[in-house]
């Protein structure tokens, strides 16, 4: 059966216990024979890690991990970011205002439609029909007649 | 720093690299126990920090954070079984040139040998404990953390982090023994 001090040894030999604990520990080592051997044991091979090869990580080590933060998708900060740049952000703000600003003066002047006016609608409908007449210098009532009853000249 | 590189630089993000990535790549080969993987496990773990960089609190240790990131990732893909654990290619690595023995080019071949023979034993070691184990005492005997800082890369009290650091250095201990009565005269035992 191991002693009840043995598991504070390494503690012990890496000065990782309270003063009071450790202080018990050095009364106690003078008087056990099996936790004086251990603790020699554990002394000498935290020593000797010290003799262990070294190792050396690959220098392209670096250079592979940027490229693989290059290859991240962005984030939503360094979406948002890249948004709010000044070579952005300005010409968008301008383009914004200048939309602005032409919405705000045309809007009160623009002729609002009656659409219970029955004439305006039937005028709107066949449009295209008195841009011909304007095209062909037709301006009064009885030329209007005539080329509505053409059909009956051609009978004639 | 970390700061910095929670808000996307790059050039914060590189001297973090600069600076603890030998750190990680050794806790990494001593928890996979190759070379290879170790590095990729590595790079995982400086991209993951990158991405969660956001999540840093300046009032813990900048090391104690990093060491939390990359043992959970180490764990996590051990326990994926993506990485078994190796501990048994260190000599080939040595002779590869991936592992340099301490103190250079000066020493002698005998003493180059016997650091070899030390690997072997203590990733013999290694690989037979627990990987809580590994992972404490990784910390603990390579970075130089203190216990109060493995307790909380580990996410555990310090009195199991006192526990699991004794049951491995008692293991590796023994190892080295093991290893020293077997190849070395007993005259050099004393």
């Amino acid at each position: 059966m191991s002693c009840p001090f043995e598991e504070d040894l390494t503690a012990y030999v890496d000065g990782e216990l309270p003063s009071a604990r450790r202080a018990e520990v050095e009364a106690h080592l003078g008087g056990c024979a099996g936790c004086h051997g251990t603790e020699a044991l554990l002394r000498r091979t935290v020593a000797r890690m010290a003799e262990l090869p070294e190792y050396t990580p690959s220098p392209a080590m670096r250079r592979e991990v940027l490229a693989k933060l290059d290859a991240l998708p962005p984030s939503l900060g360094e979406r948002l970011r890249a948004l709010l740049k000044a070579s952005v952000l300005v010409p968008a703000a301008g383009l914004a205002a200048v939309a602005g600003l032409a919405l705000y003066t045309a809007a009160p002047n623009e002729p609002i439609l009656e659409v219970a006016d029955a004439g305006t609608l039937e005028l709107a409908m066949n449009l295209e029909v008195v841009e011909d007449y304007d095209v062909v210098g037709l301006e009064n009532g009885e030329d209007l007649e005539v080329i509505a009853n053409l059909h009956e000249l051609e009978v004639r | 720093m970390m700061l910095r590189v929670a808000a996307g630089d790059r050039r914060a993000f590189a001297l973090l690299f600069d600076r603890h990535h030998a750190s990680v790549a050794r806790f990494a080969l001593r928890f996979v126990g190759d070379r290879e993987r170790a590095e990729e496990l590595t790079q995982d773990i400086f991209v993951k920090l990158y991405r969660n960089a956001k999540s840093y609190k300046p009032a813990a240790k900048f090391k104690t954070f990093l060491f939390r990131v990359a043992t959970n990732h180490c764990l996590n893909e051990v326990r994926r079984g993506e990485y078994r654990v190796e501990h048994t290619s260190t000599e080939v690595e040595a002779d590869e040139g991936g592992l340099e023995v301490a103190g250079g080019e000066g020493d002698r071949p005998d003493q180059a040998l016997a650091g070899r023979e030390l690997e072997r034993a203590v990733g013999e070691a290694l690989k037979a404990m627990s990987e809580r184990e590994r992972a404490a005492f990784t910390m603990c005997r390579f970075e130089g953390m203190a216990y109060r800082d493995i307790a909380e890369a580990l996410e555990a009290s310090e009195a199991a982090v006192k526990s699991l650091i004794h049951r491995a250095t008692l293991a590796v201990a023994r190892k080295v023994e093991e290893l020293q009565t077997g190849s070395v005269p007993a005259r050099s035992r004393a």
